[in-house]
């Protein structure tokens, strides 16, 4: 079977690309809210991942495209283009039943994600003081 | 000015709000459509929105579905919002009844330009509803009184002469004419002549229940409509109402002006084989016995008199105030 584009695109790890001067400029430079946003962000990604996860292990495939939906808008609502771009790739993915693919772009957007999250955790501290 | 703002997804929707608010709105937040569409349906409900596409319960395509089947409310301006995949289905969602539609993730000088729109369109749809209801208004009232005018107050009152048969009340039907109304307009001219007119009116008016009707029937003539009427009580309120324009003179931006009327009664409940048209017809007669009889004063129609009344004294009317 030929390999769609987006597995090729499972084996390059990217770095975080999180346009944080981007969402500034949205925020027109609205410290206190980027504060609630990303407190907001930090919680809502660790329920969305557990529900992701959920719905992968009980073939729930409609359940994880809503939720692979929800995760893409709130990545880029916070500038965090290329893990909204595998959000998205993965909401499509489980909307067509494509498991394999699932699967591989949900590791991969955990990947992004764990590439971030300590960017935002640093953003909070300093923003914080 | 208010706006609701429909996310289910609370990052999204906190940054709406704060991105609303700082540019002045009054912000309304809910996490599904079915929240949605309950406070678009309150009395006071925002008239713009934003609306995400896929919300749980019911998505913004349904509720612009639901809000464009009501009737008879103020238009809301609809705005969905929709991610970037979407794009193919925003000829389905303008025909569900969007007027528009945003991108997310949203750019504040876009949201704000659309908002705008929003602003024209429903300016322009106040503009048009206020020049309907003023021609409406102009079509069914009188200019000068801003009594109901002829054809309405014959109209309403022939429905209500109808209701009161079937139910077997009473509508009191009373023909009132200001007495020597053209030595008024002689005298003082037509700009006092026409103050008197809508001091009468004023004064039949705020005379009788709010569900009893008031029409200028012509010149200085005036049709008041009594609803659900004792027949007994029927001649001392007419008797009120014409103490009403002659317990004090008119203060005309000229000098005091003193006024009388002269009524002439008929009962609906006493012509009940008669016609709308003969009801009226008996009243009219009945004005003109009060005339004969020295004006400022009431006469009932009665049944029992006949229809060839004389000009002093009609014998279908039945004198009962000297």
């Amino acid at each position: 079977m030929e390999k769609q584009p987006m597995e090729t695109a499972v084996e390059q790890p990217r770095q975080s690309e999180w346009g944080l001067n981007e969402l500034m400029e949205r925020l027109d430079g609205d410290q206190e809210l980027l504060r609630e946003l990303l407190v907001m962000f930090r919680e809502d990604v660790r329920i969305n991942l557990e529900k992701t996860r959920s719905a992968i292990g009980t073939g729930d495939y409609e359940g994880l495209s809503r939720t692979a939906h929800t995760m893409k808008g709130m990545l880029r609502n916070l500038s965090m283009g290329a893990a909204a771009e595998t959000a998205a790739a993965l909401e499509k993915a489980s909307r067509e039943n494509r498991e394999g693919d699932s699967r591989e772009l949900l590791e991969k957007l955990v990947k992004e994600l764990e590439g971030i999250l300590p960017e935002v955790e640093a953003q909070l501290a300093g923003v914080g003081l | 000015m208010r706006i609701l703002v429909a996310e289910d997804d609370a990052i999204s929707r906190t940054l709406l709000e704060r991105t609303l608010q700082r540019t002045g709105y009054a912000v309304i937040s809910v996490e599904n459509g079915a929240q949605a569409i309950a406070e678009l349906g309150k009395q006071d409900a925002p008239r713009l929105a934003l609306l995400d596409w896929i919300m749980p319960e019911m998505d913004g395509v349904e509720v612009c579905r639901e809000i464009r089947r009501r009737k008879g409310q103020a238009y809301t301006y609809l705005i969905l919002l929709s991610s970037r995949e979407s794009k193919g289905d925003i000829v389905a969602g303008l025909e569900s009844g969007a007027d528009d539609y945003l991108t997310k993730p949203f750019n504040v000088d876009e949201l704000k330009a659309r908002l705008r729109t929003g602003h024209r369109i429903l300016e322009l749809e106040d503009h048009l509803v206020e020049a309907r209801e003023s021609m409406r208004f102009q079509a069914t009232h009188d200019l000068l009184t801003s009594l109901w005018n002829r054809g309405v107050i014959l109209e309403l009152m022939s429905h209500e002469i109808m209701r009161s048969r079937r139910e077997r009340s009473c509508t009191a039907v009373m023909m009132c004419d200001i007495d020597h109304f053209k030595s008024v307009n002689d005298q003082y001219g037509h700009a006092i002549g026409d103050e008197v007119l809508r001091e009468v009116a004023r004064r039949l008016h705020n005379s009788v229940r709010s569900y009893d009707m008031v029409g200028r029937y012509g010149g200085e003539e005036f049709l008041v409509a009594l609803n659900k009427c004792n027949p007994e009580s029927a001649v001392s309120r007419a008797e009120n109402l014409r103490e009403k324009i002659s317990a004090r003179p008119i203060q005309t931006a000229g000098k005091p002006v003193s006024a009388t009327i002269s009524i002439g009664l008929a009962l609906s409940s006493e012509f009940t084989h008669s016609t709308v048209e003969e009801i009226m017809h008996q009243a009219d007669i009945a004005l003109y016995a009060a005339k004969a009889a020295g004006r400022n004063c009431v006469r009932v129609a009665h049944p029992s008199g006949g229809d060839k009344p004389t000009e002093e004294q009609p014998k279908e009317t039945q004198v009962l105030m000297p």
